[in-house]
């Protein structure tokens, strides 16, 4: 119990810390972790109270993500949705994969690697939009739907890697008949859920609390993923009044959450060495794989290079979903290197959306120099 | 001038407004609960942004319906879609030293104007339906309710007079 004191009391001070800088909280809650952990001094280990409190923030992470789908709006949305969506799947889990791959790790290792290099961190581009005042741009709306698609890139790959070991017909009858259960509650019991969300005691938010782990409790008695149950319960209240449920489920959010990064930092195992070389090589592909994917996007979306660069310096930033792909599924080399990986590029991410204006008036200003000839290719 | 709302995930609901000159203003609501205002002159690539708190917006709506006349002092107006669009406008006004020292009985508000004060505001103490026999201090606001002609009037005949 005082390791999670400890670990909270620590995190409070970077909190503070990284909102004075503004700088995202993320990589320093891991970073802490890992000072304090079995890889530096110690002090804190994981026991039974910290890893269910740290799954718990994994829960609500997943939950609150469900909430954000909202299937008629995906739907009215698609080809927004889809177009940026493909090329940012394509070239990221591919760069990904083949990096990891040819870096020595086995095939599952690197498939996990992966998709944790592909998934850029909703909550810290979401930031960097407000924060650094580009919400007008119009590659704002493209990030945006970037994001959901990424969310719901992940939705399939929780389901594929749980499905792998089970009988699949067994396995998919579970999870229509839960899913089933959950839209018919949103459905017919809409209602009563506004009803107890409306009210001003302590209701809405034990009722939320409950809700999320009673799903999740459920999902693992009938064996199967309780991360992809409490995802379809979040899109199931969706339906409902979503806002309400964020709110009422904020709380638990985002304490358990940094429980969630500080223990995540506590368990990564270093004493087989780091490798600095592989992590020089993944952090340095992670940034550049974006590039190339938002460049490509910018071009075949806006019609420019230049908005690429905006796509590219706010998706940078791998978070919260490739830390919960590395909780779930990594070994502890493939962990050590989701970390490296999450905390340098959250930290260069963060930096170049800030200076992205100016980069961007940089290189138009280069080409206007170097002459007419590049100046036709430039477009904003 | 056409508007358009948006709603973007995660992020919150954005209004977008573009003026007959090519002008563009954008308003996001943010999920924080903030609102961000962006502006953006045609012609120019860069917008510039404001970040308002919630009670700064409504200020700024209230000076944006032309309402407001002083930074000190604002109204807003309800209308009543069921009662024939019946429109009440609530205005705030510092008493001036010129009717410091009169009553509302010596000003003949009511008679004059038409327009009803329903409260005085004296260093930060409230006095709800004063009495004719109230005494005005220099200073004082004031809240006077009315159709929009009726405090025009009040507003040249009483304050300024």
């Amino acid at each position: 119990m005082e390791g999670i004191v400890l670990a909270l009391f620590v995190c409070l001070v970077l909190a503070l810390l990284s909102k004075y800088l503004s700088v995202p909280a993320i990589p320093f809650y891991i970073l802490a972790g890992v000072v304090l952990g079995k890889a530096g001094l110690g002090l804190v280990t994981s026991s039974d109270i910290s890893s269910y409190i740290a799954d718990m923030g994994l829960i609500f992470l997943l939950f609150f993500m469900g909430l954000g789908i909202r299937i008629d709006r995906i739907a009215a949305n698609r080809a927004a949705v889809l177009m940026s969506g493909i090329i940012d799947l394509n070239v990221n889990m591919l760069i990904g994969f083949a990096a990891a791959y040819l870096l020595g790790f086995s095939l599952e290792e690197s498939l996990v690697i992966a998709a944790a290099f592909y998934i850029s961190s909703t909550a810290m581009a979401v930031t960097s939009l407000v924060e650094n005042r580009k919400l007008m741009m119009r590659e704002s709306e493209t990030i945006v739907w970037l994001m959901v698609f990424e969310d719901l890139v992940l939705i399939i790959v929780l389901a594929l890697v749980t499905a792998g070991d089970q009988n699949l017909i067994v396995f998919a009858a579970k999870i229509l008949f839960v899913l089933a259960i959950l839209y018919a509650l949103a459905h017919y019991g809409k209602e009563f859920l506004i009803s107890i969300l409306d009210r001003n005691d302590e209701l809405p938010i034990i009722f939320t609390f409950a809700a999320v782990l009673i799903t999740a409790s459920f999902a693992m008695y009938l064996g199967i993923p309780d991360t992809l149950m409490v995802i379809a319960l979040g899109a199931a209240f969706a339906t409902t009044d979503p806002d309400a449920f964020e709110q009422h489920a904020r709380p638990f959010k985002d304490v358990f959450l940094v429980i969630f990064f500080v223990f995540f930092g506590v368990t990564i195992d270093l004493s087989g060495g780091l490798n600095w070389y592989v992590i020089g090589v993944i952090c340095g592909l992670a940034v550049a794989s974006k590039l190339i994917s938002g460049l490509l996007t910018g071009i075949c979306i806006h019609g420019s290079a230049l908005s690429g660069l905006e796509i590219w310096a706010n998706t940078i930033s791998r978070g919260e979903f490739s830390i919960a792909l590395a909780v779930l599924y990594g070994s502890p080399p493939v962990a050590a290197a989701i970390a490296a990986m999450v905390i340098v590029t959250s930290i260069i991410g963060a930096f170049i959306a800030k200076y992205a204006t100016h980069l961007r008036h940089g290189i138009v200003h280069l080409g206007r120099r170097s002459g007419p000839p590049r100046r036709a290719n430039i477009r904003l | 001038m056409a508007l358009r709302s948006l709603n973007l995930p995660g992020v919150g609901t954005k209004y977008e407004f573009e003026t007959d000159k090519g002008d563009i203003v954008a308003i996001f609501f943010t999920k924080s609960g903030s609102i961000q205002m962006y502006t953006l002159q045609k012609g120019c690539r860069t917008p510039s942004a404001a970040e308002l708190t919630p009670v700064e917006a409504r200020r700024l709506g209230n000076i944006l319906t032309g309402a407001i006349i002083e930074a000190d002092q604002e109204s807003v107006e309800v209308a009543f879609s069921a009662l024939a669009d019946l429109r009440i406008t609530i205005h705030t006004y510092l008493v001036p030293e010129s009717i410091a020292g009169k009553t509302i009985e010596d000003l003949r508000i009511r008679a004059k104007t038409g327009a009803t004060v329903i409260a005085v505001c004296r260093k930060d103490r409230n006095n709800i339906n004063p009495p004719p026999s109230f005494v005005f201090e220099a200073g004082d606001a004031v809240l006077v309710i009315g159709e929009t002609d009726q405090l025009k009037l009040f507003e040249h005949e009483i304050m300024v007079a």
